[in-house]
């Protein structure tokens, strides 16, 4: 049974259809990435399945249970980790603190306002080890906003790694990286997710980034499924290469 | 034919009170569709515009010159409160600034208001020209409320023309939708802000102004009225200018009637509402994005 | 660390500016020079030296202005922490007055446990308000928290058999008890009660936002949908924030009402929302100390104007205008940015060193 399924998923923006009848599913332990054009509606799957957005029909089951309207924190809760298109951190706290904090949100002693030091500790050992991971070690004590936005991409993911999810889903990680950076990624990210039981749904345009990290891909275009398989499958889709026609990378 | 006279004038008082809520409200929602901020000092604006509008009327010995004068020089201080204080502040990240300027606004005219005119309340009464009262359907109705009336009206029609046929208007309303495209059409959009906040002030001012022969001049009138004034763009939307006069008369019902049935709960009656409609509506029926 | 200079202060000043995060990086990768719990025990003792060194007309004073920090402190909590402008706050200030001013005058119950016992009233209260507030933020916030001040004070006159309406409520006494402890009858003993309530709900305050708790508070002021991303149901933290800002502020009205022994409509006018306001903007939002300093300041410098000018409410409101405009950190960080150590950005990875070798 796969971990994240969706079915059927549609989200109707008054006459403007974003997903139409979108199946995916992510299996346990696998990569998948989901690919398309500007304006596919990979942004809007992710918003459906983490419930920023509902769905106008269909539904979004994880681990078997239904999660479809599920409030946002809710759906974390659950196992869920996301990053954004946007990154999204915190900019006074530092690199420490930012990933802390994510480390600390499924611990059911997060409400403590008092009496709250092994929280804390418990959480910093957790934060620190991710930060090694992603190999922001350096930036402990610094505030993120002093960060590149390279840094602050990947300390956005070892946010997500703190939360210890089973599914991360990362939005278009690579964004606004310099090639150097994008190399830099692409080897951390290989390392983790070779090693680790992470499920990962992907969002990306850099299609080597794609076809170096993902075990299956689906492809978007207008809100449609219009290819789903492995790699080499897919690359030699037809309807993926004229969809594709004419978009540089 | 009584009851029918009775219900219609219920419905002509809640019309006049809300041509005075339409005048602040529509100066609030005007203001925050081109600068993205609700005016906290509103109501003290409002406030200041019955003030000076008594020492006009008491310096000219008109009221109706009054009613031009208190607006534009309120207008003027507005623009240069704008001018002053709030331009620095556009490129902050935190818009929390803002609402600590306004409400700070709001608390120095307080206190200077009180400084220059003391702390009684100011009675001018209805002017001479509009006393009496007109009989409709076998029901006395004092002619004040009727101008009131008609000079709500006048107002819509006249903000809305001149939203819609003007250039003005047509950069006003360019202006809130994307700023930064007429900026870099040529505009100088910092001066159609200045106006319209300006614009904006003048409104409320002259709501103020007509407002204050009812209640008299008083400290802290201000302060009932920007929550009434922000409800109604709740309501309306913010920003939609439609949507304030749309408010505006749905809540002057609602003040009206709530008046003379719950009269006790008469003064908890705006709070209960607001409460409905933030509960329901956090951004209002016709409103952009917030 | 340390910038040596006046230029390397500016520097740093500028840099806070730059980077967008404000001011706000201070607290969590500095280190201070003193340890805090000496500036605290020093404060302690003064403290419990003034009353051997004030006149008993200034020690009036002070013990309202000790008051007044303990009601800014608690607006800190939301202002400062969580960046949830409250523009009603002297909701907590009146409930918590009025709620010791009833339970004084009509059970006789000893003064600690009257004012125990209108805390916990005001905390009750304050869960529907705070429930219904947090519901939006920003400006319907302020709005909604107004409301609720101005609707407290309009039912004030609407219930005046109980509350008194304009007179308020008079004659409240300072019961003795339990064990007849009478202490806090005179003077001197109730300024010991009230520095004792406000070293201790500071203490409390400064656990509070150290805890995970208030590192979720943290998370909510710095970007609250990511919080909510990371699972953690931020409505609720506001709400429980809020609920306490209003049991420290309603402590803080509490201690009013049983010292000046009457408690009127006037607590609840938003002008004091405002003065309270401005009491932790100028002193230091964020900082729990800035606030309490301001209230201090401001009382005292109240009692001191308002002899010499009528003119005092208006130069506050400028003054404020002037800290939000050019310096909103407030008074105490800028007083202590000097003595914060704030490490080096490093930008080189050292694995990458290494990879660059090897090739």
């Amino acid at each position: 049974m796969p971990l994240l399924e969706c079915k059927g998923l549609v989200r109707r923006f008054g006459a403007l259809v974003a997903l139409d009848a979108v199946d995916m599913s992510v299996d346990s332990g696998k990569i998948r990435a989901v690919i398309g054009p500007n304006g596919a509606g990979k942004s809007t799957m992710f918003n459906l399945i983490t419930s920023v957005l509902r769905p106008t029909a269909g539904e979004v089951i994880f681990a078997g249970e239904s999660i479809t309207g599920l409030p946002v924190h809710a759906v974390a809760q659950k196992g869920i980790a996301r990053t954004f298109q946007l990154c999204h951190i915190f900019p006074a706290l530092t690199a420490r603190e930012n990933v802390r904090i994510a480390a600390q949100a499924r611990d059911h002693r997060r409400w403590r306002f008092v009496a709250g030091a092994d929280v804390l500790a418990s959480s910093a050992v957790v934060a620190d080890e991710a930060l090694e991971r992603l190999r922001l070690t350096r930036f402990t004590h610094v505030p993120a906003a002093f960060l590149s936005h390279g840094d602050q991409r990947l300390l956005e993911v070892a946010m997500a790694l703190a939360q210890k999810p089973r599914l991360l889903m990362l939005d278009e990680p690579t964004q606004g990286l310099s090639l150097e950076e994008t190399d830099r990624a692409v080897e951390i990210l290989n390392d983790l997710l070779r090693d680790g039981n992470l499920s990962v749904l992907l969002v990306e345009h850099d299609m080597e980034v794609v076809f170096k990290l993902a075990h299956d891909i689906t492809v978007l275009h207008r809100g449609r499924v219009i290819a789903d398989g492995p790699p080499a499958a897919v690359r030699a889709n037809a309807a993926v290469r004229s969809a594709y026609l004419g978009e540089s990378e | 034919m009584t009851f029918l006279g009775f219900i219609f004038a219920q419905g002509l008082s809640a019309l006049s009170q809300a041509a005075i809520l339409f005048f602040i409200a529509s100066g609030l929602t005007l203001i925050f569709g081109i600068m993205r901020i609700v005016n906290f000092a509103h109501g003290a604006i409002f406030m200041l515009g019955a003030y000076v509008g008594f020492t006009a009327a008491a310096l000219t010995g008109s009221f109706l010159l009054s009613l031009l004068l208190a607006p534009i020089v309120v207008g003027v201080v507005g623009m240069a409160f704008e001018r002053i204080f709030l331009r620095p502040l556009y490129g902050r990240r935190d818009g929390g600034a803002y609402l600590l300027l306004t409400f700070g606004l709001a608390i120095v005219l307080n206190e200077l208001i009180r400084v220059i005119w003391g702390p009684q309340p100011l009675a001018a009464g209805i002017p001479d020209l509009l006393r009496g009262v007109v009989i409709v359907l076998g029901q006395p109705f004092p002619l004040y409320r009727l101008f009131l009336i008609a000079l709500g009206v006048a107002a819509a029609i006249g903000v809305w023309q001149f939203l819609e046929r003007t250039r003005a208007g047509l950069l006003i309303r360019a202006v809130s939708q994307n700023a930064e495209m007429v900026h870099a059409l040529g505009t100088d959009v910092d001066l159609v802000r200045t106006g319209v906040f300006g614009l904006g002030c003048a409104m409320a001012a002259v709501g103020g102004v007509l407002a204050a022969p009812l209640v008299t001049a008083f400290l802290g009138m201000g302060t009932t009225v920007v929550i009434d004034a922000f409800v109604i763009v709740i309501i309306g939307g913010m920003g939609s200018f439609l949507g304030s006069l749309i408010g505006s008369i749905l809540v002057g019902f609602v003040q009206v009637l709530g008046a003379y049935y719950f009269q006790d709960l008469a003064l908890a009656f705006m709070y209960f509402l607001m409460l409905i409609v933030l509960v329901i509506r956090p951004g209002g029926l016709l409103g952009k994005e917030d | 660390m340390v910038p040596k200079s006046w230029a390397g202060f500016c520097e740093r000043l500028m840099l806070n500016a730059a980077s967008g995060a404000g001011y706000r990086f201070e607290e969590t990768s500095s280190r201070s020079l003193v340890d805090w719990r000496i500036g605290f025990a020093a404060t302690a003792i003064i403290g419990v030296l003034m009353p051997f060194v004030l006149p008993q007309y200034s020690l009036t004073v002070l013990i309202e202005a000790l008051i007044f920090g303990l009601l800014a402190m608690s607006l800190d909590l939301l202002v400062g922490y969580c960046r949830l402008y409250s523009f009603g706050h002297a909701a907590a200030y009146g409930l918590g007055a009025y709620s010791a001013a009833l339970i004084l005058t009509q059970l006789q119950l000893p003064l600690p446990a009257g004012i125990a016992l209108a805390v916990l009233v005001t905390v009750v209260a304050a869960v529907p308000i705070a429930w219904i507030c947090t519901r939006s933020t920003g400006v319907s916030f302020a709005m909604l928290t107004l409301a609720f001040a101005q609707l407290g004070y309009a039912m004030l006159f609407r219930f005046r058999d109980i509350t008194g309406g304009s007179d308020g409520i008079v004659g409240i006494p300072r019961p003795a008890g339990p064990f007849g402890m009478s202490w806090f009858q005179g003077k001197t003993g109730y300024y010991y009660l009230v520095l004792g309530c406000l070293l201790g709900a500071y203490l409390l305050c400064r656990a509070i936002v150290r805890s995970p708790f208030g590192a979720v508070l943290a998370g909510i002021r710095e970007n609250e949908a990511k919080t909510i991303a990371l699972g953690y149901n931020t409505r609720a933290y506001k709400t429980a924030t809020v609920v306490l800002a209003y049991g420290f502020g309603g402590l803080a009205g509490a201690l009013y009402a049983a010292f000046a022994g009457f408690a009127s409509p006037e607590l609840f006018f938003w002008l004091v929302s405002g003065r309270v306001l401005i009491m932790v903007v100028v002193g230091g939002a964020g900082t729990l100390i800035g606030p309490i300093l301001g209230g201090v300041f401001f009382v005292f410098l109240e009692h001191e104007l308002s002899q010499v000018t009528d003119l005092w409410p208006l130069i506050f409101g400028s003054i404020f205008m002037a800290f939000v405009l050019f310096a909103p950190e407030g008074i105490w960080r800028l007083l202590t940015i000097r003595f914060k150590a704030v490490p080096d950005v490093p930008t080189a990875d050292p694995s990458k060193k290494k990879s660059d070798a090897a090739a």
